[in-house]
């Protein structure tokens, strides 16, 4: 019981010993306010946030739900096209050979580097933004799905051809389940992809979204707004894994249970 | 294997490249909107001298190693410690925990603020793309050694910074070696972003200015060399790693 209670109170006493550092040496003059700015101005900035919003008008929240709302539209389009696809070249073994070189490639191009194509053929509307993450989590999510595929146990499709168990009935019954776990685990690796790409999406043709306030922040030489607005992407991404990591959980609880021992 | 199976890569590859071509040439005709593959490459080696072209790549080469090197030398040192030694890790975490969920490109703005617009920030943003991945590998991999091989190497009187170092650290080597990859794979995606931004030069760079002077083709050429580029240094990484790693572990 002891040993719980400070495996939370140390980290606490850190966190605080840390912001009280920084307060400190803001206050004493060390650290230039318009580049640390203190944790107290922090939480002044974002009480300011939350209810007046910048630019004026658009609060936090504003810029949150924009966010969110973009990266699970790129997201459920990525997963939508990628699942279907990935079950296709996963199950067919000359198919995947064909197209493993160019997943290989697809996803080492970094997806903020077809900002400008994004640009040219969706304009700098909401297209481009979706398009970016849809990008990036679709190869994560295709390559998560084929090897999904190529791992289901072969003893377990046999088992179930024994039994007589034809062609789709197999594929509904025997490999989807398999795949299952692996595919969930993708769709959140995935998620964490959306939430990075979504800051650099942001950055240009909008003024609305949590990475596009951070930019603005910094133009108007507002650091504190930037910093704000940083820990609140981080929050959300947070929360998003977090919210996925249950859903597993509840899904697939054999597949918890089965890491936890092989741990 | 059949000669076909033997080959499908490269016949993959091809179909791709011949489907795109076919396809920005029937479908789209506007090579400003969909350029095809042969256009790009022209556009690009017809109009960028070879040796700006490599200066390029080197720029942002560059970058990417330097932020890279620092942030794998302080996440396997932070890491490791952070794994082995408890206070460490009871002061390291709590900081760590917080800022690892805000994505690299979130601190671009605030890298500008403290470093400027010159190379410092870039390589700040690509060294916490790298430190976090890093950090996090190294500490589990340290946190989840076999506490069979430490009792092992106990018992034949081996303590302290040598168990540490002869038995501990290689022990981890895989899982840090999954986290250099990683750390690697973001803080190249990292560059891309940094250089789009603000610089006068770098692969990033390239594919913007194409766009504002409207030559889409050097974009999608452009696009195309970082995507090599990242495949070809991800490749040296991974045979770096099984030339030292690989010693004592098997991938």
């Amino acid at each position: 019981m002891r040993a719980r209670a400070a495996e939370i109170l140390v980290p606490l006493a850190v966190l605080a010993a840390f912001l009280g550092t920084w307060e400190y040496a803001a206050a004493a003059g060390w650290l230039r306010p318009i580049r640390f700015p203190p944790p107290s101005r922090l939480a002044g900035s974002f009480v300011d946030l939350a209810f007046h919003g910048f630019p004026e008008g658009i609060t936090i929240w504003v810029h949150a739900a924009i966010t969110v709302q973009r990266i699970l539209a790129g997201h459920a389009l990525a997963l939508a096209l990628a699942i279907p696809l990935g079950l296709l070249i996963g199950s067919h073994a000359l198919l995947d050979r064909m197209t493993a070189p160019v997943v290989a490639f697809c996803r080492s191009v970094a997806t903020l580097s077809l900002l400008p194509l994004a640009l040219v053929w969706f304009g700098t509307g909401e297209g481009a933004k979706i398009f970016l993450i849809g990008y990036g989590c679709f190869w994560v999510m295709l390559s998560a799905t084929i090897a999904a595929v190529k791992l289901v146990d072969p003893v377990l499709i046999r088992a179930a051809r024994t039994m007589d168990t034809g062609g789709w009935a197999i594929f509904l019954r025997v490999v989807l389940p398999a795949t299952l776990p692996r595919l969930l685990s993708g769709a959140r690796i995935a998620l964490g992809v959306g939430f990075m790409v979504i800051v650099g999406a942001e950055m240009i043709g909008t003024i609305r979204g949590l990475g596009s306030l951070i930019m603005e922040a910094r133009t108007f030489y507002r650091t504190d707004i930037t910093m704000v607005g940083m820990l609140c992407i981080g929050a959300f991404g947070l929360a998003a894994m977090a919210a996925l990591e249950w859903l597993e959980a509840r899904l697939v609880p054999w597949q918890a249970r089965a890491e936890a021992q092989t741990r | 294997m059949t000669r076909l199976e033997r080959h499908a890569g490269t016949i993959g590859v091809v179909a791709f490249l011949l489907l795109w071509e076919t396809a920005a040439r029937l479908g789209w005709r506007n090579p400003a909107i969909m350029p095809a593959p042969s256009e790009a490459a022209l556009a690009a080696l017809t109009t960028i001298p070879p040796g700006v072209l490599a200066a390029h790549v080197a720029t942002s080469l560059g970058r990417v190693l330097a932020g890279f090197a620092l942030g794998a030398a302080a996440g396997v040192a932070l890491g490791i410690a952070a794994g082995w030694y408890r206070p460490v890790a009871l002061v390291c975490r709590p900081v760590v925990e917080i800022l690892r969920p805000i994505p690299p490109l979130a601190w671009i703005p605030v890298a500008i603020v403290w470093f400027g617009l010159g190379e410092p920030s870039k390589i700040f943003v690509i060294f916490l793309g790298t430190f976090f991945p890093v950090f996090t590998a190294a500490a589990r991999g340290m946190a989840s050694i076999p506490p069979v091989i430490l009792r092992a190497a106990r018992s034949m009187d081996v303590d302290g910074l040598r168990l540490l170092a002869k038995v501990a650290v290689p022990a981890a080597m895989p899982d840090i070696a999954t986290g250099l990859r990683i750390g690697f794979g973001l803080g190249f995606g990292v560059l891309v972003a940094a250089e789009l931004i603000a610089a006068e030069r770098g692969m990033g760079h390239l594919v913007m200015e194409a766009r504002q002077l409207g030559q889409l083709g050097i974009s999608v050429f452009g696009i195309f060399l970082i995507g090599i580029v990242n495949l070809v240094a991800d490749h040296q990484l991974a045979a770096a790693i099984r030339r030292t790693v690989g010693r004592w572990h098997r991938f």
